[in-house]
């Protein structure tokens, strides 16, 4: 018989094949616009692993993308779609940047880091807790109401950042730098790349929280819920409660992007400073197929992709960003199209 | 020649056969009764033919010609139907778009108004009366969403109808006029393929039958050279009885002031099956029935005990163990001692797409038993559904399977065994027994009433007046939304009972 976790190692192996698939055809496109896809192999390990600056750079890009799959995954196990990280994550990254403000006079770094990084989990997680209050309240769409947030969360946090905190010295559209005590130290190793122990403390959160929904009677309630809303009613389950703590946590997890880009790069939060990290974090965790631990690849991936969009532009002649855009596309069409995969295995047994 | 006939087909899920060899045929114009056990395979080998399964072996001819069914469409179009056990409407849809839906009238465009007078034509000929067209599916009661069904089989003009335990969510007069209409399809020429545990129904109705056992086929018969021993011999392989004739304990008299539930003048209105001032007690150790024809006010009954928080607006008075529980959640209730076996076990019991420790722990997500600080210790509760998986002999015995993957009967088998799990003092139970077995029903009636005996109450919801005489102490007949009646023991009359269901005077 078929247990659960050879069901979840099938689909991770069918992910990977997925992935490799799109790749595949990636490649063949690189080839028909006359580039060697062995170079553009090359160029994307090289620009991933290719020094330990670059590493540095993909795992820099990586974080923010495991924070908003996660922030998408999580409520998705609830039933609920999180259009949301992206506004979560602006909310909660100014945050961190105000919590520098007004702790200004902190010296201990730890306290500095504890202090900051609560507040953009609070401000992330508030922001998340809306909706998800507007959904057991009212019933409101949650696709609705969190895209709505987003634009509300780019207005306000525009307004805060150029009446309330701006960097006066500054001609750009961003906040007073964070003190010394709120720095978080790259390694060295990555010569330069803003990333450092950080990146360990979200794989042990994606750890956490996949432990938290699989050991604890929350995580129970809020698949029950997600899986049958009728019989997770009828067996005493509160959706309320399920789809607001869900909510809370997924935009909190959101909010910590302003770790790494507030405390651990720019040290100020800049307007706009996201490349839509809250948007690519939903095919994040759809690549993930909403499994919490499957984020972590999948962010990596992403980050891999986006590293290396770059460089295939600069150091190819032919593959211009927006072929890499559609290369990521590919993979990402690969991974995702679970039922193209039933259906080739079908076709495969009926030949038999 | 036969209209259909199966000749050794074989359908295995891995290395499991669900089916093996199985041979059989069906003539044209013939009612065709399909028995066996849960999870015998009597589904499964209709989903063959149905085309939502490919076979593994074997060869599935209809008019005497080979067929390879490679999807409901294709096997729509051969002129097959089936409705399934567990229904497949499309909920929030209206009953109109669900049964035209893929059998659109006119070109590229819903000729609503054309197929309507269709199906009111249809619905005249057969008798099924139906007037809810323009209602959302997820509004119809159980029953009504069966004859939506069949009406759409009937609106597809099927010439083999395979209807999987049809009268299992029924009412007995529905039961009648179900089976008058198949009796009036037949005499059309068509064919149909009936899934029963009822074996007198089957005996009854059908013209002739094949007896399934763990996936092979045991032998086809003759009705009328059959009878209800021979039958249930075949299926279980032993001797079976019919009617519970366990040990009924005698209590002392039940003082009535120690009613461990009380409902008094509850009124819930605004729903679609509302009630009127009813009031009942429930004392210990008692078996208290409650019957009536479907969508008299049992559904709203069941849910609100179960969970008054889903009815705000709901007054009147209702305590359970000593204290008010208006507006209560389903976790105090249980606290308090309650359990629940639901009406619909999928979509009110179980979680399809969880293997069964996860569907155990439904309801039992807090439970200190298996809960401390929040977190759960699923290796206390494996052990548990594997003595439930043994009590209950459920099948196919494993506790990391998902489950959509057990059969229907022993879905119900498990959300009882789970409901009995927490030794509850009261528990609410509906349709114990749908779609089960008899080898079964048996050890779920003598599970009932050890439960009884030992001196929980029990409220029992059930569809079968047969089933409500045999365990009952009492029987509260509901009406039009209020209690039209109660009999004690003494006074169980099958036609008296009837009598108040459709709505005369005791
Ligand atoms: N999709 C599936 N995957 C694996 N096993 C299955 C699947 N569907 C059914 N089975 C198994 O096949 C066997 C036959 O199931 P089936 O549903 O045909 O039984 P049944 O005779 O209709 O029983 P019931 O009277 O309880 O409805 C059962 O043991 C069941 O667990
Ligand atoms: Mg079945």
């Amino acid at each position: 018989m078929k247990s659960t976790w050879y069901a979840s190692f099938r689909s991770f192996l069918r992910a990977v094949a997925g992935a490799a698939l799109g790749l595949s055809l990636g490649l063949l496109i690189c080839k028909l616009v006359g580039e060697s896809p062995l170079k553009v192999l090359h160029v994307l390990y090289q620009s991933s692993f290719g020094s330990g600056y670059d590493f540095g750079m993909t795992l820099f890009y990586t974080a923010p993308l495991i924070l908003t799959g996660l922030a998408v995954a999580i409520p998705l196990k609830g039933g609920l779609f999180n259009i949301g990280a992206e506004g979560q994550l602006t909310v909660g990254a100014l945050a961190a940047a105000w919590a520098g403000v007004i702790g200004a006079s902190i010296q201990s770094p730890v306290i500095a880091v504890v202090f900051a990084t609560s507040s953009a989990f609070l401000a992330g997680g508030l922001w998340g807790l809306l909706p998800g209050f507007l959904k057991a309240r009212q019933g409101s769409h949650e696709v609705i109401t969190t895209i709505m947030l987003n634009f509300i969360a780019a207005g306000v946090t525009a307004y805060f950042t150029l009446y309330s905190i701006k960097d006066p010295v500054s001609a750009q559209a961003e906040t007073i730098p964070l003190p010394e005590a709120f720095h978080l130290k790259p390694f060295a190793a990555f010569n330069g790349a803003p990333m450092g122990g950080l990146i360990f403390f979200l794989i042990l959160l994606a750890v956490g929280i996949h432990y938290a929904l699989w050991k604890s009677s929350w995580g129970y309630s809020l698949k029950a819920l997600g899986e049958n809303e009728t019989a997770a009613e009828t067996y005493g389950i509160s959706r309320g409660r399920s789809w607001m703590s869900s909510m809370f946590l997924a935009g909190g997890v959101a909010g910590l992007v302003g770790l790494v880009e507030v405390l651990g790069n720019s040290h100020r939060f800049k307007i706009g400073f996201s490349a839509d990290y809250g948007f690519v974090g939903i095919a994040v965790a759809l690549v993930a197929r909403g499994n919490i631990l499957g984020v972590l690849p999948s962010a990596f991936l992403f980050g891999i992709l986006q590293k290396g969009s770059a460089s295939l532009d600069l150091e190819t002649d032919k593959i211009t960003r927006d072929l890499s855009y559609l290369i990521q596309g590919l993979i990402i069409l690969g991974v995702s199209a679970e039922d193209l995969w039933g259906w080739i295995w079908q076709l495969v047994r009926r030949k038999k | 020649m036969s209209a259909l006939e199966f000749r050794g087909v074989s359908k295995c899920f891995g290395s499991f056969f669900a089916n093996r060899d199985l041979s059989f045929s069906v003539e044209p114009g013939t009612i065709h009764g399909l028995i066996g056990e849960n999870g015998a395979g009597k589904s499964t080998a209709m989903k063959a033919l149905f085309g939502i399964y490919p076979i593994d072996g074997g060869t599935i001819l209809i008019q005497g010609k080979p067929v390879r069914n490679k999807s409901p469409v294709q096997a729509m179009r051969l002129g097959i139907g089936m409705v399934h056990q567990h229904f497949m409407l499309a909920g929030p849809e209206t009953v109109l778009d669900n049964i035209i839906l893929g059998h659109e009238p006119g070109f590229l465009r819903l000729d609503r108004e054309r197929a309507l007078e269709e199906l009111k034509k249809i619905s005249e000929t057969y008798g099924l009366h139906f007037q809810k067209w323009h209602a959302r599916v997820d509004e119809l009661s159980v029953g009504e969403q069966q004859r939506v069904e069949i009406l759409k089989l009937l609106y597809q003009r099927s010439a083999i109808l395979i209807l999987d335990e049809p009268t299992a969510v029924l009412t007995p007069q529905e039961v009648t006029e179900l089976f008058e209409n198949l009796k009036r399809l037949k005499a059309e020429g068509k064919t149909i393929i009936l899934i029963s545990h009822k074996l007198k129904e089957v005996l009854t109705h059908t013209d002739s039958v094949t007896v399934l056992r763990r996936g092979e086929c045991v032998g086809t018969r003759v009705t009328a050279e059959t009878n209800e021993d021979e039958l249930a011999q075949m299926m279980v392989g032993r001797p079976v009885s019919f009617t519970y004739e366990g040990e009924r304990k005698v209590f002392a008299k039940a003082d009535e002031s120690r009613a461990v539930l009380r409902v008094e003048r509850l009124t819930i209105e605004g729903v679609s099956e509302p009630l009127r001032k009813v009031g009942f007690d429930l004392r210990p150790a008692e078996i208290l029935g409650v019957a009536g024809v479907q969508g008299n006010g049992q559904t709203t009954l069941l849910r609100f005990l179960s969970n008054p928080s889903r009815y705000r607006s709901a007054d009147g008075e209702y305590r359970f163990a000593g204290a008010n529980r208006m507006g209560s959640n389903p976790l105090a209730l249980r606290r308090a001692g309650m359990a629940l076996v639901p009406e619909d076990r999928l979509s009110e019991g179980l979680l399809l797409e969880q293997d069964l420790v996860e569907n155990y722990l439904l309801g039992q997500h807090e439970d200190p038993r298996f809960v401390r600080n929040g977190m759960i210790d699923r290796s206390k509760l494996r052990p548990r559904v594997e003595a439930a998986i043994r009590d209950f002999d459920i099948r196919p015995p494993y506790t990391n399977i998902w489950a959509s993957r057990l059969s229907g009967g022993n879905q119900q088998k498990l959300v009882i065994a789970r409901a009995l799990d927490s030794n509850p003092n009261t528990l609410l139970i509906a349709h114990p027994t749908r779609g089960v077995d008899v080898g079964a029903i048996e050890r779920i009636h003598e599970a009932i009433m050890k439960e009884r005996n030992a001196g929980k109450s029990i409220l029992l919801f059930s569809s079968e007046l047969d089933e409500l005489m045999d365990l009952s102490d009492r029987i509260l007949v509901f009406y039009n939304g209020a209690v039209a009646a109660e009999f004690s023991r003494r006074e169980f009359d099958p036609w008296a009972i009837g009598r108040v269901m459709g709505g005369g005077a005791k």
